[in-house]
């Protein structure tokens, strides 16, 4: 999978490459706009990731290149600035999503998994882990034939480990992710305690094995 | 506090009533030694004329006495008598009672009484004539002298009242003008022209003065707007980091703790930045788009959510009539949002927050220890209580929406509850 990562921060740029790299995606850089407008004509990338305000031009310029070109890469929008307007733009233009900063790299790689999934795979979109079975479709699982019932929030969940399997996912990741923008204002992040455990418990009854580990209390690993 | 022009109203009305006082006495005194003198000239006229004529009657002495006794019961107000001596002339003021008109109480007479020798023989003459009693004087002058006052006092008032109509005019309407101005309003004052310099030289300075301000402020709200966005890639970088640092196999438990400890601190400051950049939003008048949004829907949405978030407490939503409000979404939400999380936020664990939505208002409460502190709430980065750290933006959004939409936000401590009220009334109306 061919990302690329249009940043001109290069320390956040090296994160994302460091983050990506370990999930098995091979990641090309571009810190400014002509750099970017280059790499977007030559090479087809599987996910695009776009930072808005760039040297020497703005980001949505690169969609809108995009969208000429007749380009299918995804692309989401990593923006510092948060404006609704911007988003709506960006969706308008072509972006399948739009993240602001600053975020968790889990969280980032969890919707690069989910936008890569749905480019790629439009007919039939299912993942499938040992006997685990996710129809992202009709957002039905099973293991082993078993349909397992999950909530939406547990599906959101799973689907979020998946998106980081291998790597640490930290407990302030996921409560964002849970709770929207809210998660700050929280004192604790216990809710996340019971999402986890009935996830758990219900893929252990289906009979897939123990996949989810924690780490020292304060992190998950999808294992797989 | 007392007016402008009622000041010199007041030192003009004390002067007038100085002045009217001390010309009671004044008046009193020359009017009475007016009185007196003209009666004096008048009893010495008759004296003149009744000694001259009783001279030129040549009587005897017998003849004298049968006149005396006659003129004497005649006439009440000069006597003759026999004397031993002859004196000078003299005078006496005195009261007494009318012998003939006993009711009538005291009257004052002036006397003279002057000497005069018929035949070597000395008599005295008396002569006393009724003056104004000293007291119906006073009395008179007082009342007059009352009624010039009061007619200076109501002249006073109605010219302060025009003055103050024609020549402050021009102030009161500066004042005015000054009073409804908003910084944060975007609206421009101007003055009107006035022909007296003092004013107009006042309103130029206050348009100077209010100028600056505008500027100052416009720098403030870009200055806020900017360093957020500056804020949010450093802040981007650090988080990256943490999470590639989260990676590491090498890390121990008690450094995935500082992590996680640093990540929660961190998504607090990413939270007041956002927050911060969100308030020069709205004051920048961004989120101009408008609809119609049912209070209703909105608030069962943003409960799911919080079901999730606060298992432990109970949030209670009673509808007393539907309520649909013109007005931004996205601010709506984010109203609707930190008003709730902030009740969450402060209830206790198995304890309820109760949202009541009526037709105009919608009000937030839960239970709680003491009242907090008014005036603070709605201020930024003034935690009414220092009980758990927050964004100490999210009531200061709050109101910032509500001024946005004319809306009226309140707070109060009714029987140990914490209550948010927002009325949308205010905004209806002026639909």
């Amino acid at each position: 999978m061919k990302i690329l990562i249009i940043e001109d921060e290069p320390e956040l740029a090296k994160s994302i490459e460091s983050y990506l790299s370990g999930q098995g995606y091979s990641c090309e850089l571009a810190v400014n706009y002509q750099q970017a407008i280059e790499k977007v004509s030559v090479y087809h990338y599987d996910c695009i990731l776009l930072d808005l305000m760039l040297p020497g031009g703005n980001g949505m310029d690169v969609l809108n290149e995009l969208k000429l070109q007749n380009k299918e890469d995804g692309v989401i929008i990593i923006s510092a600035k948060n404006a609704v307007d911007d988003k709506i733009q960006g969706l308008k233009l072509g972006a399948d999503d739009y993240l602001s900063k600053p975020f968790h790299l889990s969280e980032l790689s969890a919707r690069l998994f989910s936008v890569i999934r749905r480019r790629n795979f439009a007919n039939s979109n299912i993942i499938q882990q040992g006997n685990l079975k996710i129809d992202l479709l009709a957002k039905t699982v099973d293991v082993g034939g078993n349909a397992v019932m999950l909530t939406k929030k547990e599906l959101d969940l799973l689907l979020f480990f998946i998106g980081n399997k291998n790597r640490v996912i930290s407990k302030n990741a996921l409560a964002e992710h849970l709770s929207g923008d809210l998660a700050d204002m929280l004192d604790n992040h216990d809710f996340i305690y019971a999402h986890i455990k009935n996830l758990k418990r219900k893929l252990t009854d289906a009979g897939y094995g123990n996949f989810l580990k924690t780490l020292y209390g304060n992190g998950y690993r999808w294992e797989g | 506090m007392i007016k402008l022009l009622d000041k010199p109203l007041k030192a003009f009305t004390t002067y007038a009533l100085i002045v009217l006082l001390c010309s009671i006495p004044v008046y009193f005194i020359i009017i009475d030694t007016i009185w007196v003198h003209e009666i004096h000239e008048r009893n010495q006229i008759v004296a003149a004329a009744v000694k001259r004529n009783l001279v030129d009657l040549n009587l005897d002495e017998d003849r004298m006495k049968s006149a005396m006794a006659l003129w004497n019961s005649m006439q009440p107000e000069t006597r003759i008598y026999e004397v031993n001596e002859y004196k000078a002339d003299s005078t006496y003021n005195i009261y007494r009672k009318n012998r003939y008109m006993v009711d009538k109480g005291y009257d004052r007479f002036e006397g003279l009484v002057t000497y005069f020798k018929i035949n070597e023989k000395p008599y005295s003459l008396t002569v006393e004539a009724n003056v104004e009693e000293s007291y119906e004087t006073m009395i008179a002058i007082t009342a007059i002298t009352s009624m010039f006052f009061i007619i200076l006092l109501v002249g006073f008032i109605k010219l302060n009242k025009r003055i103050s109509k024609d020549l402050w005019k021009p102030f009161y309407q500066t004042l005015a003008q000054i009073k409804a101005f908003d910084l944060s309003s975007h609206k421009n004052i101007s003055f009107e022209h006035s022909q007296i310099s003092e004013f107009e030289e006042l309103n130029s300075s206050i348009n100077k003065l209010i100028d600056s301000n505008v500027a100052v402020f416009r720098q403030q709200k870009e200055f806020t707007e900017n360093a957020s966005h500056e804020l949010q890639t450093p802040l981007a970088i650090v988080q990256s980091k943490l999470d590639l640092l989260l990676q590491d196999p090498s890390v121990s438990s008690v450094q995935s703790l500082i992590i996680e400890e640093t990540n929660h601190a961190l998504s607090r400051v990413a939270r007041i930045n956002k927050n911060l950049l969100l308030l020069a939003k709205i004051e920048n008048q961004q989120f101009l788009e408008k609809q119609s949004v049912d209070m209703s829907n909105l608030i069962q949405r943003i409960l799911d959510l919080f079901g999730d978030l606060f298992r432990e407490k109970t949030i209670q939503f009673k509808i007393n009539a539907a309520c649909v409000v013109e007005g931004n979404i996205i601010l709506i939400e984010v109203m609707l949002t930190n008003l709730l999380m902030n009740a969450l936020r402060y209830t206790a664990t198995d304890s309820k927050v109760f949202i009541s939505l009526s037709g105009n208002e919608i009000e937030v409460s839960n239970a709680g220890t003491y009242a907090l502190d008014k005036k603070k709430m709605f201020k930024r980065f003034s935690a009414a209580s220092n009980h758990t750290p927050g964004s100490g933006l999210g009531l200061s959004i709050v109101r910032e929406i509500c001024n946005r939409y004319g809306w009226d936000v309140r707070y109060d401590y009714i029987t140990s509850m914490h209550v948010f009220k927002v009325t949308f009334s205010t905004y209806q109306k002026r639909l």
